[in-house]
């Protein structure tokens, strides 16, 4: 009688996991943390620092507006524009900056990759919803301001099986 | 174009399996399995009747054709990366390490070996990730919605790994022609090794109740069994053709990149039935547990993960063709160039594709309630198939 | 950086509840008042202490409180209240709704997931309010070639044929709406008729996978009818009688029948997760390999009546394996004998109302369902859909030899004198 057999072993398996602590994550009660600030990249070393890759955060002390960003965006998702800025900056002659749409942004760090001037990074910020699709266009001094993400839960592996606590 | 009945034709020539025919066609019943059908994915084909066997089949794939092929002409090689993995976003690390490594050989790149290391560990995790996610498809067509939560969840505890690893959940864009974008975050290996083990225990528990299931078990051991034979002619790869019996895995057979110096088994089963082709997936899984912890011990501990490129990195017009093994199978790029920064034509040949190939010849003579099984356990993936 | 949503006006906030009100005042100037005449002229008015109730007595009912009671328990005896109220309708709806509830979240847990969680303060409890509601405002598609007469006709008489089973049922002694003499074959009778509602409304579907569906709904339920009725004829040996309160009396006065008759328990068990077409059987709803089928078709309240009608269906074939193996309403007494005790003197003495027997029965009655219930939600989380195949030979030869066995064990225990008229266990 093997089948009797599976079914008990199967209902056993089942019924233990009534006991079981849940895994579910109860966002947006409880958001998930990061370790770092984000994606960052170091064009010296020519190699990427390891972080959530989230919305971008521009440097405006160190942008020259040499629109490299906006050509390696070009081929991907066309989402960067340069666009003219009032602030009259020693190291940015033309007067521009990137302008990121992120509606059409895929979140791929290339751009980051692009800059010379570390002046582009990524940060831990996801919650980007809006209304409309003007409102997903972030000018560059919404891009300057530094995202406040609180993380409360990672997962946490014990004998008893793995739960966001 | 040959239609399909001319194919079955030719295949009745060659001594294939033999396409049951009946006389009266009025009895047959024509069922479009859709894209609109909770039962196929982004697939439609389409099945005649008699009663309740499944005289013919036809697929027809085409849904969700992006033209990726075409986008690569017009983007340079590292620009080609963030779209060419959406065919499958969640093993996205091994479609483009097949692209990185037919660039590397046409543009004369050496990849340094510490990133040779990261990007094996990136394909064995995608490759779980994937496993994952498909053996969680096979629980709910099969009517078992505690196999599609569990691996599901299960699924998670890798992704946050990913994650802490790429900076992206699904869709990476980690493999770059040069090596890999970033270094491991700080105590990325110990994380890894607790994760792996809880994997490791749940495997058992996928055992109890979905593979040992008498009931699960009487719905595929025998179902459309691929002989060994037709396994060959037919050109499937990847698990399916190692559930009938031959031992064929891209990484012993022509290893790439460190793969040489790892020491696993190549799992593969007898039966060839619906059964050995979901089972052998688990086994490949837990062998890329230990192909993990083995990457994790040999990985220099420091060193540079990506090789310099220049802005638009182009080489001598020629010709590459890698291939990896993927979730799904052998998985190869074939990259002309003709010395321009952007390539000349690149074509993808995808394992799902080759597998599709098989599934008129298994399905018919199943009954429709083994429509489901047998068609997911060809590990077919719909978009990627159509690219 | 999101827009603002529309501003609030005080002033706009006012004029929609005085439409309110204004609504609610005409339909119930136009509607209501004419209902309340009709049924006063129409519909006979009960009797209390030899008068009959007029409205006006009613009305002198309110200065004094204490004569409510006899209307109240006159009202109790009746069988409106035994059909719509306890053990009928709205007891029968309640268990369903509570069932389908514990069921999402059973196998949430199960899962390792939380089940519905946002409706209801506490972990979703009005999920079940909340689904009502969209199903009732959804709108009702009907395919154009279909036969619209069964199409709105079918799932009706699920519902109600479901009910008629749970008409024969009774929850306490006294407490059921129909009491026939063979009780048991009555419910044969009536779940008979649910694989023809199930083959009638895939045929006026007029499409092809529920036309698979509807077959597959006839081979099942037709296949499964005959082990669940050999099953309980082992009860029906043992107890003598096909009345469903006697077999209840004949359970308290020896011991339950699941101890004698285990086999025929689980014969039965697994027949009557067939009949509700729950997984491990629910190949005419696959929804893999047939879309919903024979649901396919159904939007909106159709399909919300398809699911209550299957719920209280749960519910029944529950209560029917509690009565014949499990007691019926045997159980210790734990209630007290009065509630509130003479001595004190209430306004409205409800006390009055109470009876210790009765209260102690439904208790244990509904624990026991209950617990069978959850017995039959589990299978849902452990085990995958059966073939069809599988499913026929299952039910015809195994679950038919099955049940023959323990027949001849009940049919020994009865020659033996072990029970029976003056057996030994008989007390």
């Amino acid at each position: 009688m093997t089948s009797a057999g599976g079914f008990i072993k199967s209902i056993e398996s089942g019924s233990k996991h009534l006991v079981i602590k849940r895994f579910t994550l109860r966002y947006p009660e409880k958001k998930l943390k990061f370790v770092g600030d984000g994606y960052q990249f170091d064009p010296k070393k020519g190699v990427g620092i390891a972080g959530y890759r989230g919305r971008h955060i521009l440097m405006h002390d160190k942008c020259t507006g040499c629109q490299l960003c906006a050509i390696a965006c070009e081929g991907i998702a066309e989402a960067i524009g340069m666009v003219k800025v009032d602030e009259q900056w020693k190291h940015n002659k033309k007067g521009i900056m990137p302008q990121i749409d992120y509606g059409k942004c895929v979140f791929c760090g290339l751009c980051v990759d692009a800059c010379p001037f570390y002046a582009l990074f990524m940060t831990n910020d996801y919650e980007l919803s809006a209304f409309t699709k003007e409102h997903l266009i972030y000018t560059p001094a919404q891009l300057a301001i530094k995202p406040k993400y609180q993380g409360d839960v990672e997962i946490v592996i014990d004998d008893r099986g793995a739960t966001h606590g | 174009m040959t239609s399909i009945e001319e194919k079955f034709e030719e295949s009745k020539r060659l001594g294939l399996q033999i396409v049951k025919e009946s006389a009266e066609e009025d009895r047959l019943m024509t069922l479009s399995v859709g894209p609109q059908h909770p039962g196929s994915g982004h697939f439609r084909f389409v099945i005649k009747l008699d009663g309740d066997y499944i005289v013919y089949c036809d697929p027809d794939p085409g849904y969700v054709h992006r033209g990726e092929e075409k986008m690569c002409e017009y983007r340079n090689v590292i620009q080609n990366i963030p779209h060419l993995e959406r065919p499958v976003i969640h093993d996205s690390a091994n479609i483009t390490y097949s692209y990185s490594l037919a660039v590397e050989e046409l543009v004369g790149i050496e990849v340094p070996r510490r990133g040779q290391f990261i990007r094996a560990i990136a394909s064995e995790l995608n490759r779980q990730v994937y496993t994952l996610y498909w053996l969680a498809i096979y629980g709910i067509f099969l009517g078992h919605s505690t196999m599609f939560m569990w691996p599901t969840g299960d699924r998670e505890v890798i992704i946050d790994l990913l994650e802490a690893l790429t900076g992206a959940r699904v869709t990476h864009a980690y493999n770059i022609p040069g090596g890999v974008r970033n270094d491991m975050p700080e105590g990325f290996r110990d994380r890894c090794l607790s994760q792996i083990r809880y994997l490791q225990k749940r495997f058992k528990e996928y055992e109890d109740i979905f593979y040992n299931n008498p009931l699960f078990r009487q719905r595929t051991e025998g179902v459309a069994v691929l002989s060994k034979e037709d396994a060959i002619k037919l050109g499937v790869t990847g698990s399916v053709v190692r559930a009938s019996s031959v031992p064929f895995d891209v990484r012993k057979a022509e290893p790439y990149d460190i793969y040489n110096e790892i020491d696993f088994k190549v799992q593969y089963m007898k039966t060839g039935d619906c059964f050995a082709r979901s089972y052998v997936p688990l086994l490949d899984m837990q062998e890329s547990c230990y192909i993990i912890e083995q990457l994790l011990d040999k990985m220099p501990a420091s060193g540079e993960v990506r090789a310099k490129l220049q802005p638009n990195p182009k080489g001598p017009p020629g010709e590459s063709y890698r291939r990896v093994e993927s979730g799904r199978g052998a998985l190869g790029y074939y990259i002309v160039s003709d010395g321009t920064p952007k390539p000349y034509r690149v074509k993808i040949s995808v394992g799902s594709f080759r597998n599709m190939l098989a599934l008129p010849f298994l399905l018919v003579g199943q009954r429709l309630a083994d429509m489901p099984a047998v068609y997911w356990s060809l590990n077919y993936w719909p978009v990627e198939a159509d690219r | 950086m999101a827009s603002h949503p529309q501003d609030f006006r005080f002033g706009g906030f006012v004029v929609s509840l005085i439409w309110l009100i204004f609504w609610i005042l005409v339909i119930v100037a136009l509607v209501g008042l004419p209902l309340i005449f009709i049924i006063l002229f129409y519909v006979p008015l009960p009797e209390v202490d030899g008068e009959v109730l007029t409205p006006y007595l009613f009305l002198t009912s309110i200065l004094y409180p204490q004569s409510a009671i006899p209307v109240i328990e006159t009202l109790l005896d009746t069988t409106l209240f035994k059909v719509a109220v306890f053990p009928g309708f709205t007891y029968a709806a309640l268990i369903a709704a509570a069932t389908i509830f514990i069921e999402r979240k059973f196998l949430a847990k199960m899962q390792l997931r939380v089940g519905p969680l946002y409706a209801g303060k506490i972990e979703g409890i009005l999920q079940l309010l909340a689904d009502g509601l969209k199903l009732l405002s959804k709108e009702i598609i009907i395919p154009s070639g279909s036969d619209k007469l069964i199409f709105w006709a079918a799932p009706i008489a699920f519902v109600a044929t479901a009910a008629a089973v749970v008409a024969l049922i009774p929850a306490a002694p006294g407490w059921v709406v129909a009491d026939i003499d063979v009780g048991l074959l009555a419910v044969f009778a009536i779940l008979g008729f649910f694989p023809l509602i199930a083959l009638l409304f895939s045929w006026a579907s007029n499409s092809k996978y529920p036309f698979i569906g509807g077959l597959r709904a006839l081979h099942q339920l037709i296949a499964f009818e005959i082990p669940f009725i050999l099953s309980a004829l082992s009860v029906v040996i043992l107890s003598g009688t096909l009345n469903l309160t006697e077999v209840v009396e004949s359970q308290i006065q020896s011991y339950w029948f699941i101890f004698f008759l285990p086999i025929s328990a689980f014969v039965f068990y697994i027949s009557s997760l067939a009949e509700l077409e729950r997984i491990p059987f629910d190949l005419p709803e696959a929804e893999a390999e047939i879309v919903a089928g024979w649901l396919t078709e159904t939007s909106g309240m159709i399909y919300g009546l398809l699911q209550l009608g299957s719920y209280i269906k749960t519910y029944a074939l529950a209560a029917l394996f509690v009565i014949l193996f499990l007691g019926g309403w045997a159980g210790p007494q734990i209630f007290p004998a009065e509630i509130i005790p003479e001595s004190t003197e209430a306004v409205i003495p409800v006390g009055e109302l109470y009876e210790q027997t009765d209260a102690n029965a439904v208790f244990w009655f509904t624990l026991k369902t209950f617990g069978v219930i959850m017995l039959m939600l589990l299978p849902r989380g452990i085990s995958p859909r059966i073939r069809i195949d599988i499913l026929l030979h299952t039910g015809w030869y195994k679950l038919i030899v099955l049940a023959f066995i323990n027949m001849f064990v009940a049919l020994a225990l009865i020659y033996g004198g072990v029970l029976g008229p003056g057996g030994l266990l008989v007390r």
